[in-house]
């Protein structure tokens, strides 16, 4: 929850709520891209990874240090940023999940060496890096103003960024031979085993995938923000919720429950004072849970 | 000196936070990531109250934030810090715990972790904001002032005593043996009659009040709080101590918290500003390191040093019998009606059949169907599971559900039992419609179900498996425990005795301290027929008591089943083996694809040329 997204609260008035409903729209796409990330994984793993953040945070001092260091334009940094993303989501898989599971570790186990990764990795980056901001790009978007409301140019990227990839990967997941497989392991790993797909290969896919997702959602961020060693805490639990609000397992779900959160979120500025916007979240999916545990649009478990 | 004492103190705080989680984590096996928040919530409610009253000079003199408090004392404060902490962690668990799934509670106590931590340091006018309340009075007791690192120490130390001490209490008590029960199997518990949900928020609720008392204590300690305190990284750090430690077990606990509490100083004379950094990627590989290839941790259940000082062991009460015997009717004994519990729902349940005496046939004359089963159904997406299935169970009888696989037989007891929520129909249990219930008020009603894999609490002893089983054990009520504990403690001798009888009818006496985990599945088998019938339940449904068991064993069982019905249980199996079946049955229902076909004798049914086709195929 940045604050530099969200309009500080004025009174309120029609102006207002066209502006945070188009505000909403924006911070509601960056949480669709963090959810669908982290339901690209756990959907088909059943893996909830705690030490998704990981990739977000490798991404941007990636991404920072191939600019700084290399020299590379800002556009191939952050490409090698995304690569090393995918490579850190999938050495966390085959390093660490991967020997959990042959050990036959239980859901819990697998979540304990997520946190262990989870917590170790960022306080290893502040070490390396040290504490404070780093910058990646200076990019002066152009401010575009529609009547009252206005927005850059930056924001209309993201926005056309973030669904273009979610719904490729909606796409390939309905209709390519890797998607299908995915399904197959989504639906009875043993069973896919059977049929000869290997499930050690779609887990491999899908925290590629998901990592690289959330590797673009961090270099999306650093267009306009402040690397720090902490920066993935609050995009990883947004990504948790989103997913969560959504409906467990269901990427679409978790889309339209991260643009649902960022809407909701940004609205609240017509009552609620930005600091306490936080609050939003947690209330929604507080309400969430007792009213319709399964998510918005998740099946009842049997 | 003071720089000593001051790391000891610390160390004393995260063991406080340590054994409180681990009674959630360990034993009850719930995952929170808000220990630090309820550690707060403790410490801010007792700043607050602690507090000054404000007066105009210190008004004057605060430029931000909280200028004064209430003004009372340590005393009621922690009291207050308590039950503000428990409070607010039972309305948060409320809807996670009540659900099924465990990443519920594990998102929500992030969520509320994040979040609460950022209104600590927003909400100016209750928390101070970010520059926090100050100057809070330290509390003083004996002479000694909690604001002096040595004297803290002094008094500290009974303080973390004490937690410890009612954290090892409540660990191993029959509550803390219900907890394990649900780490070990939740389903099992609520299949032999007991509430899941309940015992889990209590035991929430608790790990947070312990977290506000230490986190009070913390407030008047250091005289000054501040949101950062109590972020994400403490809550980390103290599920590290307990996973490192080793869960369900205090000792592990302390060892850990004095391990990873030792590190920071040790660490800010090698690496100086990083030092906090470092020990956050050291706990975080060890974390991972741990739970690879030590699991159980440093010091696994079961190992402690502390196990010495336990009442009563496990072992004593089988040394005598261990003639191995499997013949049942040689070793069974009689499991005597427990008096009725006080204040328990046994009060709501129908009488049961009269006492069971389990060493004496018993006569049945009551004619009238103890379960009345009408118009079963149940879909499953395309396939029809459970197709209008009627039937009844007649009383002291022994009734199979015959068929091939796939017939519905394991379905229709989780529609009986309602583990699945049938589509249509009704069950009927003595009279009282029982269709809507939860599984545990089922068994309270008097109809238990076996599981065909077991689904026994794999760490704990046979014995302590059947004792859970046995009803109306106050100790596993947590207010009891407090208020009469010497009543739970005969109660729970009580428990003992049954559930060693209940061993000694399936001839399982001699194995009843032995970790269920390195029994054969055979022994398994007949623990779960054991912890069946310790639930006192008349009718007992048995998926399968003969699958998995070598065929030596299977005799064996045969005997024991036969000595439940002698014992005037009704019984009804699903079970393949047609030798069984005949040896046992006295009635069977045979079904295919979920639809009855036939019921009669098993001379009758077998004697039907196109039933014996779809059984052994045509």
């Amino acid at each position: 929850m940045d604050a530099t997204i969200i309009s500080p609260v004025a009174a309120a008035s029609f102006e207002l709520f066209r502006q945070l409903a188009v505000d909403g729209v924006v911070l509601g796409t960056v949480y669709a891209l963090l959810g669908v990330s982290f339901t690209v994984i756990y959907s088909t793993t059943g893996i909830f990874h705690f030490a998704h953040g990981v990739a977000y945070v490798v991404a941007a001092y990636v991404a920072i240090l191939a600019a700084d260091t290399l020299g590379l334009p800002w556009i191939a940094a952050a490409v090698v940023g995304i690569a090393a993303a995918a490579a850190i989501g999938i050495l966390v898989e085959v390093g660490a999940y991967r020997p959990m599971r042959r050990a036959g570790a239980t859901a819990l186990g697998v979540f304990i060496t997520a946190l262990g990764i989870s917590i170790a990795v960022p306080n290893l980056i502040q070490i390396l890096f040290g504490p404070n901001n780093k910058t990646f790009v200076e990019l002066s978007p152009a401010t575009i103003e529609l009547g009252t409301v206005t927005f850059t140019t930056l924001d209309i990227a993201r926005v056309v960024i973030s669904w273009v990839l979610i719904a490729a990967v909606l796409f390939a997941l309905r209709r390519t031979k890797w998607g299908l497989a995915t399904a197959a392991v989504r639906m009875n790993r043993n069973m896919a085993a059977a049929v000869g797909i290997d499930p050690d290969r779609v887990h491999v896919l899908v925290f590629g995938v998901g990592s690289t997702l959330m590797g673009i959602a961090g270099i999306l961020f650093l267009l306009n923000g402040n690397a720090t060693p902490t920066m993935a805490a609050s995009p990883m639990l947004i990504a948790f919720i989103a997913a969560f609000l959504g409906g467990i397992g269901s990427i679409g779900g978790a889309a339209v429950g991260g643009l649902a959160l960022g809407l909701v979120t940004s609205l609240s500025g017509l009552w609620v004072a930005s600091d306490y916007q936080p609050v939003i979240a947690f209330a929604a999916l507080f309400v969430l849970l007792v009213i319709r545990p399964q998510g918005m649009f998740g099946r009842r478990a049997a | 000196m003071d720089y000593y004492a001051d790391i000891a103190v610390q160390i004393l705080f995260l063991i406080m936070l340590g054994a409180s989680l681990n009674l959630l984590m360990g034993y009850a096996g719930e995952l929170s990531m808000a220990h630090a928040t309820f550690y707060g919530v403790g410490a801010y409610t007792a700043g607050l109250l602690t507090l000054p009253v404000a007066t105009e000079a210190i008004a004057a003199a605060s430029s931000r934030g909280v200028a004064g408090g209430a003004g009372w004392d340590i005393g009621p404060a922690l009291l207050v810090a308590i039950g503000v902490s428990f409070v607010v962690a039972l309305l948060l668990a409320l809807p996670a715990l009540s659900r099924v799934r465990g990443e519920y509670l594990v998102l929500l106590t992030l969520a509320f972790q994040t979040v609460a931590n950022q209104l600590m340091g927003s909400a100016d006018s209750v928390t101070g904001g970010a520059y926090g309340l100050t100057p809070i009075p330290p509390a003083e007791l004996f002479g000694l002032s909690l604001g002096m690192p040595t004297q803290a120490f002094w008094l500290l130390l009974p303080c973390t005593v004490i937690v410890v001490a009612v954290c090892f209490g409540i660990g191993e008590s029959p509550f803390g043996r219900l907890l394990k029960g649900l780490r070990e199997q939740e389903l099992a518990v609520k299949a032999v009659g007991k509430d899941t949900v309940v015992p889990k928020l209590v035991v929430f609720g608790l790990a947070a009040g312990i977290a506000g008392f230490a986190g009070a204590l913390n407030a008047s300690y250091y005289q000054f709080i501040a949101p950062g305190t109590y972020d994400l990284n403490l809550s980390i750090l103290v599920i590290a101590i307990v996973i490192i430690g080793g869960v369900s077990n205090l000792t592990g606990t302390i060892i850990g918290a004095i391990l990873l509490g030792s590190l920071r100083p040790i660490l800010q004379e090698v690496a100086g500003d990083n030092a906090i950094a470092w020990q956050a990627v050291i706990y975080g590989l060890l974390l991972v390191l741990i739970i690879r290839f030590r699991p159980f941790g440093l010091v696994p259940e079961g190992t402690s040093m502390l196990r010495l000082f336990r009442r009563g062991g496990l072992e004593p009460a089988v040394a005598g019998a261990s003639s191995g015997v499997k013949s049942v009717t040689a070793v069974a004994p009689s499991i005597p009606e427990l008096p009725p519990t006080p204040g328990a729902s046994t009060a709501a349940a129908p009488p049961r059949t009269d006492a069971v005496v389990l060493s004496e046939p018993v006569v049945v004359t009551d004619p009238s169907p103890v379960l009345e089963v009408r118009n079963l159904s149940k879909r499953f997406r395309g396939l029809q599971a459970v197709d209008d299935v009627s039937f009844d169970l007649e009383r002291g009888k022994i009734t199979s559900l015959i068929g091939p696989n796939g017939a519905g037989k394991t379905t229709i007891f989780n529609l009986l039992t309602h583990v699945i929520t049938p589509d249509t129909g009704t069950v009927t249990l003595n009279g009282e419609d029982i269709s809507g219930l939860s599984p545990h008020r089922i068994a309270k009603r008097g109809m238990a179900r076996s599981f065909q894999d077991g689904r026994l609490f794999e760490r704990l002893t046979a014995v302590e498996n059947v004792m859970l089983a046995v009803p109306g054990n106050s100790g596993e009520n947590l207010a009891l425990l407090a208020t009469r504990p010497m009543h739970c403690r005969a109660r729970d001798h009580e428990a003992r005795e049954l559930a060693l009888e209940a061993l000694g009818f399936v001839g399982m006496r001699a194995q009843a301290g032995t970790v269920v985990a390195d029994l054969s599945f055979g022994d398994q088998k007949l623990v779960a027929i054991a912890r069946l019938l310790a639930t006192e339940c008349d009718v007992l449904l048995l998926d399968e008591p003969t699958s998995g068991v070598d065929p030596g064993a299977v005799e064996g069982v045969i005997e024991v089943v036969r000595g439940l019905r002698d014992a005037g249980k009704t019984v009804c199996l699903v079970e393949h083996s047609v030798h069984m079946v005949g040896q046992l049955a006295d009635r069977g229902i045979f079904l295919d694809q979920g639809r009855k076909l036939a019921e009669g004798t098993l001379e009758e049914l077998m004697g039907q040329k196109h039933l014996t086709e779809i059984y052994f195929g045509a």
